[in-house]
């Protein structure tokens, strides 16, 4: 773990958050500061987005945190970059959250220490800056039809799956299937392009 | 690969979770067969829709929130520094073992040094003591080979010194005018207590002093031999030996009759 921490791999340089991540595992809480500094926007930002209450989305940005301070070692770097997999953990936290009924089953929920798959870079992916990054996923979103977008914004920010969203939109579960499959590979090959 | 072709277009919606239940429990089914391709593809997908989540405004959480999670960081960062060093024995066993084996080591090269020092401190008074002996043996021979120049060297003058009692034994001198004076007696009654016999050189100088030469004692059988390597006086200037009875440790000037007297010729 420490060497694939330090070592490049074969599609990609070490990264600084990989670095940051490496520290964790000797409970350097200077690291975790860091590493809190650089993301908690885009994940704070997103869990609002999918929970709709401030309350609720820094209770599990808090979870979210808390779980990579203590788990640390279950992010491998040679498997992925860093910052895909802690979005897809803040997601996932919280669409469980969302799903919940009650309070206490909210909290109880909260409690497991389930970690994200594994997030591949593929080939067209190349470093893009942050701020560089949600401009250019928002402009090839935007350039969807508002149902195609709509729909994907369904799956990902509601969890909701094709035939919810194929409800929801009062639309046939194929043409859901088709927007939510061609937009996503739209924007699959507009990050292609921007290689 | 034709297996694969029918979960080709369910990568993305997997990884959005938006697959209902049968596609899924289908792709998951299939994965579970360690398909790489299929398996890679999906991670690949999964990337791909972590990218959506810069569709959400970037929005700063409260610095209550850092507040809270950076006092739980120090406290369990605190909590596993204590666990680890109350775990951990400050200085390892195995630099203990490392300590222990140095100290017997210690212990045993400076008991074997002591014990090396008393054999060399042993052998040195062995050597000396022989030395010694041998620089002792050295002298008697030294002395014997003198006597017996002394006596044999034709040069050598013949000087018999008679006794004052006609019952004692009369003693003989050889001197030789290099190599000294052999006084030799037989059947010597020994002097009382520890008084000694002393040799005297009586100076042909009117009125001069008698001058003190070497003690003596004759052995058990009345025997001895005594050598004066350099007589305090030259022969020429002597006109007889003495011997006298003295004190232990000779005389300056004699206390007692002359016992033996005998002319230098």
């Amino acid at each position: 773990m420490f060497l694939a921490a330090l070592l490049p791999t074969a599609n990609h340089e070490v990264s600084p958050d990989a670095m940051l991540v490496h520290c964790l595992l000797q409970k350097d809480v200077s690291a975790f500061e860091q590493l809190y500094d650089r993301h908690s926007r885009i994940v704070y930002g997103l869990l609002l987005r999918i929970l709709q209450q401030a309350g609720t989305a820094e209770e599990v940005a808090q979870d979210v945190f808390l779980q990579l301070w203590r788990n640390a070692a279950q992010y491998d770097e040679s498997r992925g970059p860093f910052v895909p997999w802690l979005l897809t953990l803040a997601r996932n936290r919280a669409l469980d959250t969302l799903r919940l009924k009650s309070e206490r089953q909210r909290r109880r929920e909260d409690q497991t220490e389930e970690m994200p798959p594994v997030v591949a870079v593929p080939q067209y992916e190349k470093e893009l800056d942050e701020k560089r990054r949600a401009e250019k996923v928002r402009a090839l979103m935007g350039s969807l039809n508002a149902q195609q977008k709509k729909a994907i914004e369904l799956a990902y920010f509601e969890g909701l799956s094709h035939t919810e969203i194929a409800a929801a939109l009062k639309e046939p579960l194929g043409t859901v299937k088709s927007w939510i499959r061609n937009g996503l590979l739209r924007l699959k090959e507009g990050l292609q392009a921007t290689t | 690969m034709k297996n694969c072709d029918q979960f080709r277009d369910m990568f993305e919606a997997y990884a959005l979770g938006a697959l209902d239940a049968a596609e899924r429990l289908g792709l998951e089914a299939h994965l579970a067969t360690g398909c790489k391709d299929c398996a890679k593809a999906v991670e690949e997908a999964r990337w791909l829709v972590s990218q959506l989540a810069y569709l959400a405004p970037e929005s700063a959480p409260s610095d209550m929130l850092k507040g809270r999670l950076m006092q739980t960081v120090r406290a369990e960062a605190l909590q596993a520094a204590k666990q680890s060093a109350a775990t951990k024995p400050a200085i390892p066993l195995w630099l203990w073992a490392g300590v222990a084996a140095l100290f017997l080591f210690s212990v045993f090269s400076a008991r074997n040094a002591e014990q090396l020092r008393k054999d060399i401190r042993t052998t040195n008074e062995r050597a000396a003591a022989i030395l010694k002996e041998r620089q002792g043996l050295e002298a008697q021979l030294e002395t014997a080979k003198r006597e017996a120049m002394i006596l044999t060297d034709p040069a050598s003058v013949n000087i018999a010194l008679a006794s004052s009692d006609p019952q004692s034994p009369q003693l003989e001198a050889k001197w030789h005018s290099k190599l000294g004076i052999v006084l030799t007696g037989q059947k010597i009654p020994a002097p009382s207590g520890n008084r000694v016999l002393q040799l005297w050189l009586i100076p042909k100088t009117p009125g001069g002093k008698p001058i003190p030469s070497l003690t003596l004692r004759p052995d058990a059988e009345g025997k001895f031999v005594l050598l004066v390597s350099n007589p305090p006086e030259l022969m020429a200037q002597t006109k007889a030996l003495a011997i006298t009875e003295e004190p232990e440790g000779g005389s300056p000037q004699p206390t007692t009759t002359p016992r033996w007297v005998g002319g230098v010729s």
